[in-house]
């Protein structure tokens, strides 16, 4: 009874149009954002942030990245990973270029250089569909692999081939390095993910965003909308890369603190698109889940049977996730294409004529 | 002349009166490797009529409105459109010139809402740049508003309200058609391309699209090209008729003269060559 839209009659299209037009779900934005700013670095451990928060907020964004690409433009990639990578080592390049410049700010810079390899690496896409782009963003994974491998000018020439990142502050704060606390660190990378998620919602419900899903389910009649495939896929590219870049120099800036080949190798574009894919795909609130579901379930798993005093051994453990994981991705693809994220409008549709079944 | 110019100019006036020629085929001939789709057809389509194109299965009707919008590009023949001529064009660039059609099995963005299919229809219409788009704030919002409210005067025109947040895979058939003229009517085209835009339909909604097709035509005054197979509904509707068939026009007048023609009632009853 408390979830209801009655009486919320929409006086005009800007407020049909809303991000959120039932109040409730407002409330519960701010909600969720309260917790997330103010709740979590209150209360939070140091465990709970670096290996719980910080990679499910930055995984997120790498989801929303390539759910941009995927679901709601249609095209499928496995150069998540590698396009990660130019992001992090674009920002490990300029900040030790520039080592005097806001960290923050080449974080963001890092994209545009993601963004610029995702679109070289996405004009086959104007002639392939398919499969054979899901090839073509395969090789793009791995010629970029062996770029952060060979060329030593990436690294700096580090005899072991890892970026490390650098100690950067501003305003007198420690933002980066060994001595950066899990909070600072948490706080940027929540904030950065706000405001990116933020905008990749408005992109969506504009004119970009629909001439993307125009492209994804029927291209012929989306140029005959005076939609361009080129400009459509190019710029789903160009956006999607760069957000994956962000997150793939928030990850080694804000958790790792060092990186190299394998953290960005084609394991990562997969553990990605299964994210995406269980939270469902075309959408950024799926992004969440799907991220939220496959980093955290592996924790519960491994800390859960230690609370009941059972000792299960770590491969077990390592079994049981890879089994469940599988499972749900499967019975996702089969059954519920669009994902955790249906699971829960189809939930709250319940709710909102809860009690009666219709 | 910067983008936006052109395409204003594309859309005004194109000071060509009503009655006269606003398109022009010459001498089409498109193939298939071995299949002559379309053999050597000429014919106009003049500003504010109905002009509807008929012909047995595989007679060439849908090749025929793929030429005139840029997705089939034939090997012989010129096509000219409010008086320019061209060859080779691409869908959207027809698009840009006042051309939007439906397709004879429904080609509608099926993983978005009617509102969205419909709001797709004005993309050419919109040019916020991307900075504004990522804010969806001042000039941006204020240009989806605007395209609202006339997306929002189409659905009222078609009686889809209910519909308007359902997504078009899960419509009817009949509704789904319903929503393709809404969006193609979203272009606010000079020339209007329907192919069978009744097919499938019961008798009260062929009776419901055929308003629609008479009223886009009398009140909006965009001129159409009609492909339809029901006979009655081409003698009501249409103003001109040419008929097609093996891919060569053997007919062309006012739907009473194609009607007493010999050649075309051989070629419906399959009177052998
Ligand atoms: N893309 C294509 N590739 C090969 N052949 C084609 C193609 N499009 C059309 N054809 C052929 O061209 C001929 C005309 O087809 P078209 O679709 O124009 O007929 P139609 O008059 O629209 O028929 P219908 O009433 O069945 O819709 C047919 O023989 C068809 O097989
Ligand atoms: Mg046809």
């Amino acid at each position: 009874m408390l979830y209801r839209e009655a009486g919320q009659f929409k006086t005009s299209y800007q407020a049909d149009q809303a991000a959120f037009p039932i109040f409730q779900d407002q409330l519960a934005v701010w909600a969720i954002l309260a917790v997330a700013f103010i709740g979590v670095p209150l209360v939070g451990n140091d465990f709970f942030l670096n290996s719980i928060m910080i990679p499910f907020l930055i995984f997120a964004l790498a989801s929303v990245g390539l759910n941009i690409l995927t679901g709601y433009a249609g095209q499928l990639s496995l150069g998540t990973g590698a396009f990660m990578g130019v992001g992090a080592y674009a920002c490990y390049k300029l900040t030790t270029i520039f080592p005097d410049v806001n960290i923050v700010i080449m974080i963001v810079a890092s994209g545009f250089f993601s963004a610029g390899i995702g679109m070289i690496f996405g004009l086959p896409s104007l002639r392939i569909k398919g499969f054979y782009l899901v090839v073509t963003t395969l090789a793009a994974q791995f010629f970029l692999e062996w770029c952060f491998i060979r060329i030593a000018w990436l690294y700096n020439y580090n005899p072991s081939g890892a970026i490390e990142v650098p100690q950067r502050e501003a305003f007198g704060v420690i933002l980066t390095g060994a001595s950066a606390t899990p909070v600072t660190r948490y706080l940027l990378v929540l904030s950065i993910v706000v405001v990116m998620t933020w905008i990749a919602f408005n992109i969506i419900r504009g004119r970009i965003g629909r001439s993307w899903m125009m492209i994804r389910d029927m291209d012929i009649a989306a140029e005959l909308m005076g939609v361009k495939p080129l400009n459509a896929k190019l710029s789903a590219f160009a956006v999607s890369s760069f957000y994956c870049g962000v997150a793939g120099a928030m990850m080694v800036f804000f958790w790792l603190g060092a990186a190299e080949v394998e953290s960005f190798d084609v394991n990562h574009s997969f553990l990605i698109l299964f994210m995406v894919i269980l939270g469902g795909l075309g959408s950024i609130k799926g992004a969440f889940m799907g991220a939220a579901f496959i980093w955290i379930l592996p924790i519960l798993i491994r800390a859960a049977p230690g609370w009941i005093g059972i000792e299960v051994q770590a491969a077990t453990v390592e079994h049981l996730n890879f089994m469940l994981i599988g499972g749900l991705i499967i019975f996702f693809l089969i059954i519920e294409p669009h994902g955790l994220a249906r699971l829960w409008s189809i939930g709250k549709q319940k709710l909102r004529v809860w009690p009666f079944p219709y | 002349m910067n983008v936006h110019s052109q395409a204003a100019a594309a859309q005004s006036d194109d000071g060509i009166a009503l009655g006269a020629d606003l398109l022009h085929v010459d001498n089409i001939s498109l193939s298939f490797g071995g299949v002559k789709a379309i053999q050597d057809v000429s014919f106009d389509i003049r500003k504010g009529e109905i002009r509807a194109i008929i012909g047995p299965n595989g007679a060439g009707k849908t090749s025929m409105l793929n030429v005139i919008n840029g997705f089939y590009h034939p090997q012989e023949g010129i096509i000219s459109f409010k008086g320019r001529e061209r060859r080779r064009m691409r869908p959207y660039e027809a698009a840009a010139q006042g051309i939007a059609r439906t397709f004879q099995n429904v080609a509608l963005f099926t993983g978005m809402t009617t509102l969205e299919n419909i709001m797709a229809g004005r993309s050419l219409k919109m040019h916020r740049n991307f900075f504004w788009q990522m804010l969806y704030r001042g000039p941006a919002l204020n240009e989806e508003m605007e395209h609202r409210r006339v997306v929002e005067e189409i659905i009222d025109f078609l009686e889809i309200e209910a519909i308007r947040k359902t997504p078009v895979g899960q419509l009817p058939y009949g509704l789904q058609k319903r929503v393709e003229l809404g969006r193609a009517l979203a272009m606010e085209p000079t020339l209007l391309l329907l192919d069978e835009p009744m097919a499938g339909m019961n008798l009260e909604e062929k009776e419901d699209m055929s308003r629609y097709v008479l009223d886009v035509n009398s009140q909006l005054g965009t001129t159409i090209a009609l492909i339809e197979h029901d006979m009655g509904v081409v003698m009501d509707l249409a103003d001109r008729v040419m008929v097609l068939d093996y891919g060569k026009k053997i007919a062309d007048g006012t739907p009473d003269e194609v009607q007493a023609n010999q050649a075309v009632i051989d070629a419906y009853l399959g009177v052998p060559h």
